[in-house]
C-alpha cells in the first residue's frame, strides 16, 4: 500500500506555469471499473482449480456483490456443505444448480441454495516469478 | 414521520453472516476482555444466556449447549455499521446515526409506508447480510416502540393510524418504553402501570407534577406529538477517552507505563483524526473493586498542558509522568485510562507569549507517525516506551477475523 504516500509532486513553480495545469482531472483508477457498490462488495481468494473452465484459478481475488441476485450463468459464491464455495449458478427447468468443474449441486436434492454474493471480476497476478519481487511481490497477493 | 432501523443481535449477526454454518445456532459474544456477554443470537437467548453474564458464569451453559463464543471484533462490527447505515442513507433524507447499530431517519413525504419500508429493509439486508428491523411511527419514542414490536412480525411494523397506534401501546409494556429507566419503572408499578396505553392515559398534570421534563415530552410522544426531534448535528465532544482493562493485574510501575504509553498514543491519534488539540488531560488507574481481599485504588489526577496539544509526545510524555505519581507499590491495578478534554479545535491555537513554542515540529512528527502506520497499519511506527511484549494486552481468545479490513483475512473459497 505504498499508493496513499504518494502526493503529486508539489507544483512549486519555478518556471513556466504548465499549461495543463488547467485540464488536470485525475488519472483513471481501476476501482471505478471493478467495484460498483463498494457499501455491498467484499473480497474472497479462489482455492484450487476447479473453476479453471470458467476462467477463475486459483489465486485470484473475486469481486463479491452482494446486492445483485444471481441469474442463469452467474458466477457467485455460495455456502455449499459447510464451506464458502465458487460456483457457476445455472437455472434449468429442473430447477436451480451450482456447479464447477468436480461436481453439481441441485436445489432439488440440497435443498434451497445459500447463494452469499455474485461474483462480478476477478483479479490475477500475472507476473512470472523472476519478477514478483519487491513490492511487485504484492500484485494480488494477500 | 420517524423510523427506527436497527441490526438484530448485531455483533452476533455480524460474525454468523462469515460463518453461516453458525445460522441456527447459538452464538454470544463477550465484551473486551473476555469477561461478560454483550450480545446473543436468538438461540442463545433460548438457553437462558442473559445481557451481561459474566463469561465464567455461564460456562456451564456454553458447554451443554455447544454455544458457539466470540470476543469482541471491534474492527469487523466498525466496517460492517458503516455498510449497513450507508445503506440506510440511501432511503431516508435526513438519518440520524444513534449508536453502532441503530439509526433514526426521518420519512417526511414518504407515501405508501407499507410497500416503502419492507423494500427498505430488504435491500438492506441483502446488500449487507446484516438482518435489521424497522418501526415507523409519527414521533421517535413510537418509533423505538414499533421498532421492539417488528421483531415479532417480520421485521417491519407502520404505525401510520390512530387506531394502530392505540392498539399497539396496549399491548406495550412500559418499563421497555424508550427512556424509561428503573427509577421510573418503580413508580409505575406503584400506580399499578403496566402498559404504554396506561401510561399515555395519565393526565398532563401528574407528568408535570411528578415527571422531568423528558417525562412530559415521553406523554407528548405517545400521544403522536413529536417533542424530540432528529438530531442533525452531533454535539460537540467534550472528551475523548482510551481505557481498558489488563489481561492480568498490572504491579510494576515499567509495565504500567507501556499500557499507559498506548493509551495515550491512541488518544494522540484519535485527536488528530478529529482536528482537536486538548488542554488537559486526566490519568486514571483502578483496581478491581469485587476483591476485597486487594488493596484498594482508584486515583486519578488531570494535568493541564501549557498549550493544548495532540502530539503524542506531548501526551505520552504527560501521562507516563502523570501514571507514575499516581502509581502505589502493592497495589494490583486492573484498568487504566487516559482522558482528553478542554478540546479546541486544530486551527485555533493559543499561544503562550513566555513559551517557546514548537508545535510546527511536533505536528510534522505527528503527521508522519499517522501517515506511516495508515499505509503500514497501526503500531508500525511507535514509541518505545509501548514496550515489545505487552503481556498486559486485553484477552481476546475468540477473536474472528479481520474478513473485511485485512487482506490476508479474506475467506478462501474453492
Amino acid at each position: 500500500m505504498i499508493r496513499s504516500f504518494e502526493k503529486r509532486a508539489e507544483q512549486k513553480i519555478s518556471g513556466f506555469q504548465s499549461p495543463a495545469a488547467d485540464y488536470l482531472e485525475g488519472r483513471l483508477d481501476i476501482t471505478d471499473r471493478l467495484v460498483i457498490d463498494p457499501h455491498s462488495t467484499f473480497y474472497f481468494q479462489m482455492e484450487g482449480e476447479d473453476m479453471q473452465s470458467f476462467g477463475i484459478s486459483g489465486g485470484d481475488i473475486l469481486i463479491v456483490d452482494r446486492s445483485l441476485t444471481a441469474t442463469h450463468g452467474a458466477v457467485v459464491v455460495a455456502f455449499l456443505a459447510g464451506a464458502f464455495s465458487c460456483r457457476v449458478f445455472l437455472s434449468e427447468n429442473s430447477g436451480a444448480l451450482l456447479k464447477n468443474d468436480q461436481d453439481v449441486a441441485r436445489e432439488t436434492e440440497i435443498g434451497s441454495l445459500q447463494i452469499w454474493g455474485v461474483v462480478t471480476s476477478v483479479c490475477r497476478n500475472m507476473l512470472p516469478k523472476a519478477l514478483r519481487t519487491g513490492r511487485y511481490s504484492n500484485v494480488c497477493t494477500l | 414521520m420517524f423510523a427506527l432501523c436497527d441490526c438484530n443481535n448485531f455483533y452476533a449477526s455480524a460474525e454468523r453472516l462469515f460463518r453461516p454454518e453458525l445460522n441456527g445456532r447459538p452464538v454470544v459474544v463477550l465484551s473486551n476482555n473476555d469477561g461478560c456477554v454483550i450480545a446473543r443470537s436468538e438461540e442463545a437467548k433460548a438457553c437462558g444466556i442473559k445481557m451481561g453474564d459474566p463469561e465464567f458464569l455461564v460456562r456451564d451453559l456454553i458447554k451443554k449447549f455447544a454455544i458457539q463464543v466470540f470476543s469482541s471484533n471491534y474492527v469487523l462490527y466498525g466496517d460492517m455499521s458503516e455498510r449497513v447505515m450507508h445503506q440506510l442513507s440511501r432511503w431516508f433524507p435526513r438519518l440520524d446515526v444513534y449508536s453502532i447499530d441503530e439509526a433514526f431517519g426521518w420519512l417526511g413525504g414518504v407515501r405508501e409506508l407499507e410497500s416503502y419500508v419492507p423494500r427498505i429493509r430488504e435491500s438492506v439486508v441483502r446488500n449487507t447480510g446484516i438482518p435489521v428491523s424497522i418501526g415507523v411511527a409519527p414521533t421517535k419514542t413510537l418509533a423505538k416502540l414499533a421498532n421492539k414490536m417488528s421483531k415479532k412480525s417480520g421485521g417491519v411494523l407502520v404505525l401510520d393510524s390512530e387506531e394502530k397506534i392505540t392498539a399497539a401501546v396496549r399491548e406495550f409494556p412500559v418499563h421497555e418504553l424508550w427512556g424509561v429507566g428503573r427509577q421510573h419503572y418503580k413508580k409505575f408499578e406503584a400506580l399499578g402501570i403496566r402498559t404504554a396505553a396506561e401510561l399515555r392515559d395519565m393526565p398532563e398534570m401528574w407528568f408535570k407534577q411528578h415527571m422531568t421534563i423528558m417525562g412530559q415530552r415521553m406523554w407528548n410522544e405517545l400521544w403522536g406529538r413529536p417533542a424530540i426531534p432528529l438530531e442533525q448535528v452531533r454535539e460537540v465532544k467534550k472528551g475523548i477517552t482510551v481505557s481498558r482493562s489488563f489481561r492480568n493485574y498490572i504491579e510494576q510501575p515499567e509495565i504500567l507505563a507501556e499500557a499507559v504509553t498506548l493509551y495515550a498514543s491512541r488518544l494522540a491519534e484519535k485527536l488528530r483524526r478529529e482536528k482537536l488539540r486538548c488542554l488537559y488531560l486526566q490519568v486514571f488507574l483502578y483496581t478491581n473493586k469485587n476483591r476485597e481481599d486487594h488493596p484498594q485504588h482508584f486515583p486519578s489526577h488531570t494535568h493541564k498542558l501549557l498549550i493544548a496539544s495532540n502530539s503524542t509526545t506531548d501526551l505520552v510524555g504527560v501521562a507516563v509522568r502523570v501514571s507514575a505519581k499516581l502509581f502505589r507499590h502493592g497495589v494490583k491495578y486492573r484498568k487504566a485510562g487516559v482522558i482528553a478534554t478542554g478540546l479546541v479545535p486544530e486551527s485555533e491555537l493559543q499561544l503562550n507569549a513566555f513559551f517557546d513554542h514548537d508545535g510546527g515540529k511536533k505536528d510534522t512528527v505527528s503527521a508522519v507517525l499517522d501517515k506511516l502506520n495508515l499505509a503500514f497499519g497501526r503500531g508500525t511506527l511507535r514509541m518505545a516506551s509501548e514496550g515489545y511484549e505487552k503481556k498486559w494486552r486485553l484477552k481476546h481468545e475468540y477473536l474472528s477475523k479481520g474478513y473485511t479490513t485485512r487482506w490476508s483475512d479474506i475467506i478462501k473459497v474453492k
